[in-house]
């Protein structure tokens, strides 16, 4: 059995009389441990498929299982505990608490865990050890995007979800938070989720799934994945 | 392009309800209590404005110390601008009614001041009268009902004493209203209490003595067209009142002159009688004294007569004797020879008798020869007759017969001489008889006639003696009486020597007074100086001060709460902002669509808020003092230069509010429009740098403390709002707390007793001394003492309050019954002899304070200067005490009760009932009054101020309401990001609110610990503004009325979060996440 399976999951956004079918039938797995990449143009439904598998929106039809867990039939609140400590999730906008320190970003979210990790440590994983104490203005993007990624996974989840992690950064930075995450993914055995609309990141990953109009139209696997340091684009 | 833009807007209007609604709340309020509260001072004023014109109430009155007159009204009526001038007659009275005794005022239905007829009618006739309603429902008299008012006599101008009205008793023939009473005050009187009870209006026809007008009032020529109390109107009376005032001297001389001319002809006249009467009496007594020597002389001559009568008399008598004894001495005399004379005759008698025996013997004898022969005749006769007889026979018995008839006539001459003789004796011896007897009956017939003489003799001596004695007495009496009429005479001297004095003293007397009469004064007022007129204009500036506070809050709130929203919208709108200059709009153009949302926002709300704050807040209020005057209904009107000015002020605000928010952002490129704007900054607070403090807090203070400093300008519109909030509903309270308890600080603190017990006048100190003593006795009094109480006017730096006088008979007594306390000190003072006492109230008004002087005035103008020891608590109109000495000292008079105060045994209502009716039952009790009943009737009264309360708390809440929700709606959208991304962290919904809400309670404390404090002040200082002159706020606040301002507050606030709670719940984390906008 899979870790994570979606299962002829749609969502169909109604606006007024017009109908959207972001997801439309969507079926993929990904297994525990695994750095999956997804990719596909704008509007191609992976960060609905995201959202819904971060608990942040529901299918409209569909399952959606995550560790034996079926999430699709969580109810409001179960989905916030779900939220709270399976998933962790990056985003494109960094989105920390701009009157928070890097660390009070991260304590933010441990102190709402149950198994979480000590937000020094993580953040000196992820390389902020002497930028603890700075505000998120204080820092660079890049920072703040690792601050970001302290935040997800010191709340030490089954699952981290990125939704274009480096949309708002640099190549190089860009790369660096890549490489953060994929070692992430190695070291931690953590599962990791990257969306990104770049297929040329695709190598980095264990498995790459790409979609179009709303369903996962490809699922390639990489038997060797790149280090990210040897990819360019 | 414009019409793109209208519907951009009218699309914005109703997408963002929310927020429009809030700002145009905030304009409602702002409007309607800046409007409600600014129009309600004019209202009031236009209502007495209105009503004073259609009572033709004056403008200027004129009184003066002695009277004014015919000459006086027309000198007035000279004088430029001044249109109808009328004197008219206003006094004082008694009414008693049921024992007590309530004292009136009188005065005439005029064309001016025209009382307002509430039922029945005017008073037509002399022996009608009307009453205020007042009257009839506490005295229980009904219309129909006649009374009988005691005016006291009048002196008119010739000095003669003459009753003041022509009819005392009248029939009550209505109700009306009068538009110089129109608080509850009546003023005072010298009469009774020194308080007026009623007012009264009977028909100027009444009036007796109407030699001199009391009142003169004047009606300034178009005065009737400019409001009351506005400068030009009274700028206009002071213009005509100073030329009176021109007159006035004048008028006062001659009025002078008059009373001294009157006083001196008379004085004249009453010398010249004085000195005639003197004359006269003079006279009578010479005449008297000659009279008095006259009779002295008669009494001697009758007492000379009297004794020469006597004499007379005497010497008459003694005559008369004599000769009464004479004449009988004769007449026994000649008593003696008849009886000599008689035996004489006796003899004489016997012969004769004897004589006469011897001739009826003989006579006897010739008798038988005569039987015999004519018994020898009567035989021949016989024989004659018989017929056989013989002719010889016949011859010899006719000789026969012829012999015997010689026979018997010799015999007949016989007898016939003897009879002669016989005779012839007995009449000697008749005859003989006769003769005695004719001396004896000549002797008694003598004898009688002595007695009879002396008997008169008698007679006339007894009643010469009576005469004489008669005459004696009578010359006594006289005598009696000459020394009575000498004594009268010396008692009448000294009589009339008084009476002389006397006049002549009255005389002197009246010199002096006709040296003495002064120069009257005239006292020249406007309407200003009506007590009830004067406090009305006070109040009605109380408002208008409050009116210039109250709204400032609101606008203040409106400001900022556009301010905050505005910025938001226009935040939110950065990028279309952008847009629209990128495509080539110009800043004013892009400005309209602002300015143009927030104008329709303050116009409607501005609007609406005057169309409910120009109804609303007059009515309130006006309910507030209709209480306490009597005007009838407030005019309202749409005040349209408050609403433009409330609108105006309000738009400037909101609009002024948004061209602010707007301006910086119009300032910047499209390109940095379009990008997003930087979030704020985290900063470290000051906290911090106490790593002691910091570091023990948790993690969720942390952030709630950064957050609320991070957010200055929402952190300081919260805590104004709930500040505002929670200091109007504790003004709320604390109003209702003050007002509610000026009856029990007055009534339980000030004064403790439950009876105040009016005397009759001129009762004797032993007859008070019983009454007190009787009181004492009953089982449901504990205690009483006996004051003096009189109203007098307490004067200083040129105010006029109205103050009871209160002397105790024993100022030790006082204690427990009037507690007089220290105002600062809150000593309990007892008075000394030669201070006064002054409270608090009238001492602030008149600006003194311990140690100065004030002028206490009678309602005569008698003024006596005093000092002021302590300046003393009070609640409930203003007191002067002072101690019984003081006041013989100031007044020269002796001290006398007129009122006692009891304290009674905690009774309930229906003993105290019981108790006063039977007080009522006393002859030297003139009238009872309950303490309880009159903070019971207050009290009810005192109910309509939870409207004030109400009002306060629900304004208080739509603001607290507004602010809060608004601010909670900015707080979200402002913060949406970071409350969609710790959604997404996994924060429970509850721990989302929290994260919120904890930032809101803080501020929420912190706002209701200050709007507590700024309560406080602001209670303190509206209190102070409507505060009416008779009473004393206390300014406390209960400790209650905190703990319910601030649960109020609160409630709001829950209410508010309640809605936040939803409005957290509905954020869509996607939509958020998704870029920022």
């Amino acid at each position: 059995m899979p870790y994570i399976e979606f299962k002829n999951v749609n969502k169909i956004y109604e606006m007024g009389e017009i109908k959207i079918n972001a997801l439309n039938d969507t079926n993929f797995q990904i297994e525990k441990g695994e750095l999956v990449v997804i990719v596909g143009p704008s509007g191609a439904g992976k960060t609905t498929a995201l959202n819904i598998l971060g608990g942040m929106d529901t299918a409209t039809s569909g399952r959606v299982i995550v560790d034996g867990k079926e999430v699709t039939k969580l109810k409001n609140k179960e989905l916030i505990g779900y939220r709270r400590n399976d998933i962790g999730f990056v985003f494109q906008f960094y989105n920390l608490v701009q009157n928070l320190t890097a660390r009070e970003n991260v304590e933010l979210a441990t102190q709402i865990c149950k198994d979480s990790l000590d937000p020094e440590e993580v953040l000196e994983k992820v390389g902020l050890k002497d930028r603890m104490n700075n505000f998120p203005s204080q820092l660079s993007g890049g920072e703040q995007q690792r601050v970001a990624i302290a935040r997800a996974i010191a709340k030490n989840p089954k699952l981290l979800l990125c939704d274009e992690p480096t949309g708002a950064l640099d190549y190089k930075t860009g790369k660096q938070i890549l490489k953060l995450l994929q070692d992430t993914a190695r070291k931690e055995n953590m599962t990791v989720l990257i969306i990104t609309h770049n297929g040329a990141l695709a190598p980095m990953a264990d498995k790459v799934i790409h979609f179009k109009n709303g369903t996962a139209e490809k699922i390639e696997i990489n038997e060797n994945p790149k280090p990210v340091e040897e990819i360019e684009w | 392009m414009k019409k793109a833009l209208m519907k951009d807007n009218i699309k914005e209007i109703k997408n963002t309800y929310k927020r429009f609604l809030s700002i145009l709340l905030m304009a409602f309020l702002g409007v309607g209590f800046f409007a409600g509260i600014r129009a309600t001072s004019p209202d009031m004023v236009d209502t007495i404005d209105k009503y004073y014109d259609s009572q033709n109430v004056y403008d200027i009155q004129v009184m003066s110390t002695l009277g004014l007159t015919q000459d006086d009204i027309n000198e007035i009526s000279k004088i430029e601008n001044v249109d109808k001038v009328i004197g008219t007659y206003e006094t004082d009275g008694k009414v008693e009614i049921d024992n007590s005794e309530e004292i009136v005022k009188v005065m005439c239905t005029e064309d001016i001041n025209k009382p307002q007829l509430l039922e029945g009618k005017l008073p037509e006739n002399t022996s009608e009268c009307v009453v205020e309603p007042n009257f009839l429902t506490q005295t229980g008299k009904k219309i129909g009902d006649t009374i009988e008012v005691q005016i006291e006599d009048t002196e008119n101008d010739d000095g003669e004493e003459i009753p003041y009205l022509v009819n005392n008793e009248m029939k009550i023939v209505g109700t009306v209203r009068s538009a110089l009473y129109i608080s509850r005050d009546r003023g005072t009187s010298t009469l009774g209490s020194g308080k007026i009870n009623y007012y009264m209006y009977i028909n100027k026809d009444n009036i007796n003595a109407k030699d001199v007008y009391t009142n003169i009032y004047v009606k300034v020529k178009d005065s009737e067209k400019l409001e009351t109390s506005s400068d030009e109107y009274k700028e206009l009376i002071s213009n005509t009142k100073s030329k009176i005032e021109e007159i006035k001297d004048e008028r006062e001389q001659a009025r002078q002159n008059e009373l001294i001319d009157n006083a001196t002809t008379k004085l004249e006249d009453a010398e010249k009688e004085y000195n005639d009467k003197k004359q006269e009496a003079e006279d009578e007594i010479a005449k008297a004294e000659k009279e008095i020597e006259d009779g002295k002389k008669q009494i001697e001559d009758g007492e000379k007569e009297i004794a020469d009568n006597e004499e007379k008399a005497n010497k008459e008598f003694a005559d008369a004797e004599k000769k009464i004894a004479d004449a009988k001495e004769e007449i026994s005399k000649n008593e003696d020879t008849l009886n000599q004379e008689e035996a004489g005759a006796n003899e004489q008698f016997q012969s004769l008798e004897q004589q006469k025996s011897a001739l009826e013997s003989k006579l006897d004898t010739v008798n038988s020869a005569l039987d015999t022969a004519n018994q020898t005749y009567n035989g021949i006769l016989a024989a004659l007759n018989n017929p056989n007889i013989d002719a010889g026979s016949l011859e010899s018995l006719q000789g026969q017969k012829t012999a015997c008839e010689a026979q018997i006539a010799n015999l007949e001459a016989n007898k016939n001489t003897l009879i002669a003789g016989i005779t012839e004796i007995e009449n000697g011896i008749t005859s003989g008889k006769q003769k005695i007897e004719d001396g004896k009956n000549q002797i008694e017939a003598a004898k009688k006639e002595i007695e009879e003489q002396e008997k008169e003799y008698n007679k006339t001596k007894s009643s010469t003696i009576a005469q004489i004695q008669a005459a004696k007495d009578k010359l006594e009496a006289s005598k009696k009486e000459i020394a009575s009429g000498e004594e009268e005479l010396t008692k009448q001297k000294e009589e009339v020597n008084k009476q002389l004095s006397d006049a002549e003293a009255e005389l002197i007397d009246a010199r002096d007074k006709i040296a003495k009469i002064e120069k009257p004064t005239w006292y020249v007022l406007d309407r200003e100086q009506n007590a009830g007129y004067a406090s009305f204009i006070q109040d009605t500036e109380s408002i208008k001060n409050l009116g210039q506070v109250f709204p400032i809050v609101f606008f203040i709130v409106a400001t900022l709460i556009s301010l905050t929203s505005m910025t938001r919208m226009v935040e939110e709108q950065r990028t279309q902002i952008g847009i629209l200059k990128a495509l080539g709009y110009n800043k004013f153009q892009i400005a309209s669509k602002y300015v143009m949302y927030a104008s329709l926002a303050s116009v409607i709300g501005g609007i609406l808020g005057m169309c409910v704050g120009f109804i609303l807040l007059p009515k309130i209020i006006w309910l507030m003092y209709s209480m306490m005057y009597q005007i009838g209904d407030v005019s309202l009107q749409f005040n349209w230069k408050f609403g433009t000015m409330g609108l105006g002020l309000i738009f400037v605000c909101i609009v002024g509010a948004t061209i602010y928010a707007l301006t910086r952002e119009l300032r910047e490129t499209p390109a940095i429009l379009m990008r997003p704007k930087a979030p704020k900054i985290g900063k470290r607070v000051l906290l911090e740098r106490i790593p002691f403090i910091w570091k023990r807090l948790s993690f969720s203070s942390k952030v709630t403390i950064r957050n609320i400093f991070r957010y200055k300008k929402r952190f300081l519109m919260t805590i104004i709002g709930i500040l505002g909030c929670t200091a109007l509903i504790l003004t709320g309270f604390g109003l209702k707390d003050s007002i509610s308890r000026i009856m029990p600080d007055q009534y339980e603190h000030v004064f403790n007793y439950d009876l105040q017990i009016s005397l009759k006048d001129g009762l004797e100190e032993s007859q008070i001394e019983r009454l007190k003593n009787n009181l004492e006795q009953k089982d449901e009094i504990i205690k009483v003492i006996e004051t003096y109480m009189t109203t007098e006017t307490a004067v200083k730096n040129g105010v006029e309050e109205d103050v009871q006088i209160i002397v105790p008979e024993d100022k030790n007594s006082l204690d427990g019954v009037i507690n007089i306390v220290d105002l600062d000190t809150k000593e309990k003072l007892i008075l000394n002899d030669n201070e006064i006492c002054l409270t608090d109230k009238v001492a602030q008004l008149l600006g003194v304070k311990a140690g100065d002087t004030i002028t206490l005035q009678d309602s005569d103008g008698n003024q006596t200067e005093v000092t002021i020891s302590n300046v003393v608590e009070n609640y409930v109109y203003h007191y002067v005490y002072m101690s019984k000495e003081l006041y013989e000292n100031l007044y020269n008079k002796e001290y006398e009760s007129n009122v006692l105060l009891a304290q009674d045994n905690d009774l309930s209502e229906e003993q105290e009932d019981s108790l006063a009716k039977d007080l009522m039952g006393y002859d030297e009790i003139s009238s009872v009054s309950l303490i309880s009943t009159a903070i019971r009737s207050l009290d009810e009264t005192m109910q309509s101020l939870n409207y004030v309360v109400v009002v306060l708390i629900v304004s208080a809440g739509l603001l607290a309401f507004v602010v809060l929700y608004n601010l909670s709606n900015v707080n979200i959208s402002e913060r949406i990001r970071e409350l969609a991304t710790i959604k997404v962290l996994g924060f429970y919904d509850k721990e989302v609110y929290d994260y919120v809400a904890r930032e809101t309670t803080i501020l929420t404390v912190i706002g209701i610990v200050l709007g507590l404090v700024a309560g406080y002040f602001l209670n303190y200082y509206i209190l102070g503004t409507c505060e009416i002159n008779m009473l004393r706020f206390n300014r406390t606040i209960e400790p209650l009325s905190y703990v319910y301002s601030a649960l109020i507050t609160i409630a709001f606030t829950l209410i508010v979060n309640f809605v936040t709670y939803f409005a957290l719940k509905k954020i869509d984390m996607i939509e958020s996440l998704k870029s920022v906008e």
